[in-house]
């Protein structure tokens, strides 16, 4: 015990450091928050209706799902220096794809399987353009993939004729409602692709290779890192996961608002990288960080709800949390307060003696 | 001499540079004959439509009517501009061009109710008429357009706050599911809707959030409401139909039964919410008629004319109260 509460104090400030660590406080926070307003909150029951778990956390957990998927295919993509602001947009193509094929079929699980994998296959293709953009062409990620935004989201009221489509099929609905014992689906699927992609990019030399990549394209060429390849295989990735992401936000309810699904998602996964400490100028990557900014985001929307926020005042309110969290995990804020603090013992130990 | 290719090539630039021009002045004259054939009254008039674009069924069904109704047949030129991603700032992009290109009159329907002043106000000193479709402006001064036909917000809202009242005579608690805050179609709403709610005491305002108009999102904020209040609310008023389907869902995702434990009120009138409403899984629908082209049409071809109109305009709505309405309304609904 005291061995680890030793080790504890002596990494403090790694600990402190790790840009994660604050995501974490922040989190921590926002649920005590909740809990102030209702003693309740974290509590999970069981549902007798409905046969599973329930509760505010495994709705948090549900809600986070489309956010981690296009936060960790960015997480990726950011590692190698580059960014891929298409992701709302091919969520809304996946979202699309999948609506209009289902509504044509009967809801077999056989519909729904092809289904998922004409939307997932098109939203890699998607991905793979960004990749060929980027890494063929050379242009610069933040062109070719804003290029896609906007191609993205105009492909998708192609595809839907411009309205918002319906479907039916319990099987493809069931990926973002169901249940297996008791814990929901779509969690599971998310922590299980989040696991398989660390499994790949940590424990290979791929994430090194990525870092490599963002950190001096020329140089890890001269390396021996295939870079072409390996930024096509990120931004394919990204757009996959987006896909999923897309899958995930429209079987939830069985429509696709073309005009609002994964609309502006793009930012939200930005912002759960960067809460995760990775770095946008590249070089250095976190999944795990980025893990936990999704989960802060979706804590940050699930909380605004919960304390019942006017709608005005919602957007402020997540910025001020989000403003507050940099602040606490820049380097410098915090040097100047410690600064600061030891500046105050120093005069009040001049005075002692006077 | 190694500047004379230099110059070649300039002059080059300046012919492709002529030519673009050439084709935009020939656009320019297109829309001129148009003009003059406007005041003639039997050539093309050429209508410049600044439109929402896909956001839902009711608006999906209001600018296909419009567009169905001002056809070549019909004698109108229809250019119609829908906004991306609802943004405001392509609307007014969409417009300031309409006012440029000289088109003989503009149809608008404002994504935000605020902001348009001196867009109008240019339209004015161009001499083209403004007809606002459904969505009103803020602030409201009359003079900056020629009239707005829509079907009336607060009376639609009020009828489901009448609803509500009587439906629940021993009272209860209520949410409200709201549009984008800001616009104007969310406040006109919640006035009707508070104007009548907020005088009976026994109907206990538990909150109000947006859900932006969509399911997705009104599905999630309705769940964790439900929790927030322990599954006690029993009426839920959302201001589109898209919202109250999402909250249904929520509710039966907490194993409540819609309708029975939460009775939905919903504005739209969908076929969606229609359905919903047959299968009881809705409780009331108010219908926001957005099937006005005819009327619309009407009002052009007086403000072309010269002739004096209404500075409002109002389409009537229908109201749907139970199952049974709902399926007798529903084999010929149109949108």
């Amino acid at each position: 015990m005291t061995d680890v509460a030793s080790r504890i104090a002596a990494n403090r400030g790694a600990i402190v450091r790790n840009q994660a660590f604050w995501g974490v406080i922040a989190i921590v926070l926002l649920l005590a928050i909740n809990v102030i307003k209702d003693p309740g909150y974290l509590a999970i029951g069981y549902n007798d209706e409905t046969g599973h778990l329930s509760g505010n956390l495994i709705d948090i957990l549900r809600a986070s799902a489309p956010i981690l998927m296009i936060a960790v295919g960015m997480c990726l993509v950011v590692a190698t220096s580059g960014i891929d602001l298409s992701v709302g947009s091919i969520m809304v193509v996946a979202g699309a794809v999948s609506m209009e094929l289902l509504r044509g079929m009967d809801g077999t699980a056989g519909n729904a399987a092809l289904t998922l994998a004409i939307a997932l296959g098109i939203a890699t293709a998607l991905g793979a353009v960004n990749g060929i953009l980027v890494s063929v062409v050379g242009l610069q990620p933040f062109i070719s993939t804003l290029v896609m935004m906007l191609a993205g989201r105009g492909i998708a009221k192609v595809i839907t004729g411009g309205q918002n489509t319906t479907a039916d099929n319990d099987s493809f609905a069931w990926l973002a409602n169901g249940y297996v014992v008791g814990i929901p689906v779509v969690f599971l699927l998310s922590m299980a692709i989040v696991a398989l992609v660390w499994v790949l990019v940590r424990r290979s030399a791929l994430g090194l290779m990525l870092e490599a990549i963002g950190m001096d394209s020329r140089a890890s060429r001269l390396a021996g890192v295939k870079r072409r390849s390996l930024q096509l295989t990120v931004y394919s990735a990204s757009g996959l996961l987006a896909g999923v992401a897309g899958v995930f936000a429209t079987a939830s309810v069985m429509t696709v608002d073309v005009s609002r699904t994964g609309y502006q998602l793009e930012l939200d996964a930005i912002l759960a990288v960067v809460i995760g400490g990775t770095s946008l100028a590249g070089g250095k990557f976190s999944i795990g960080g980025a893990v936990i900014g999704g989960l802060l985001i979706a804590t940050l929307d699930k909380t605004v709800v919960f304390l019942g926020v006017p709608a005005s005042a919602t957007p402020a309110f997540k910025a001020i949390v989000i403003v507050v969290l940099c602040l606490l995990q820049s380097e410098r804020v915090r040097n100047l307060f410690r600064n600061r603090r030891a500046l105050r013992a120093q005069s009040q130990k001049e005075v002692v003696p006077a | 001499m190694r500047s004379i290719p230099r110059v070649a090539r300039a002059f080059a630039v300046t012919g492709a540079l002529a030519l673009g021009l050439a084709a935009c002045g020939g656009g320019d004259d297109d829309t001129a004959s148009g003009d003059g054939g406007g005041e003639g009254g039997d050539e093309i008039v050429t209508v410049g439509f600044v439109a929402v674009g896909p956001e839902g069924g009711w608006r999906q069904a209001n600018e296909a009517n419009v567009q169905d109704t001002f056809t070549e047949e019909a004698g109108f030129e229809l250019k119609y501009a829908p906004a991306t991603n609802l943004d405001q700032r392509s609307q007014i992009d969409a417009f300031t061009s309409f006012v440029d290109e000289g088109v003989d009159v503009i149809l608008l329907s404002a994504t935000e109710g605020a902001g348009w002043e001196d867009s109008l106000r240019r339209a004015q000193e161009a001499e083209i008429p403004v007809i606002l479709v459904d969505r009103g402006i803020e602030p409201d001064d009359t003079s900056l357009y020629v009239t707005r036909i829509a079907p009336d917000n607060y009376e639609v809202s009020t009828s489901v706050a009448e609803w509500a009242v009587s439906a629940f005579p021993d009272g209860g608690n209520y949410f409200v599911l709201e549009g984008p805050a800001g616009v104007s179609v969310v406040n006109e709403r919640n006035r009707g809707w508070d104007d009548t709610v907020g005088a009976v005491p026994n109907l206990v305002k538990v909150g109000a959030q947006t859900a932006n108009w969509s399911t997705e999102e009104a599905k999630s904020v309705f769940e964790t409401v439900l929790r927030a209040n322990n599954n006690d609310i029993q009426i839920v008023f959302a201001q589109n139909d898209e919202m109250g389907l999402g909250a249904a869902i929520a509710v039966e995702e907490a194993g409540l039964t819609p309708g029975v434990d939460v009775q939905i009120a919903t504005i739209d009138g969908t076929k969606p919410a229609l359905e919903a409403l047959a299968e009881g899984r809705l409780s009331f629908v108010a219908e926001y008629n957005p099937l006005f082209g005819e009327t619309l049409l009407e009002v052009v071809d007086k403000v072309l004319n010269g002739e004096e109109v209404e500075p409002y305009i109002v389409v009537p709505s229908e109201t749907f109260d139970s199952p049974e309405a709902a399926a007798a309304a529903l084999p010929d609904r149109k949108y």
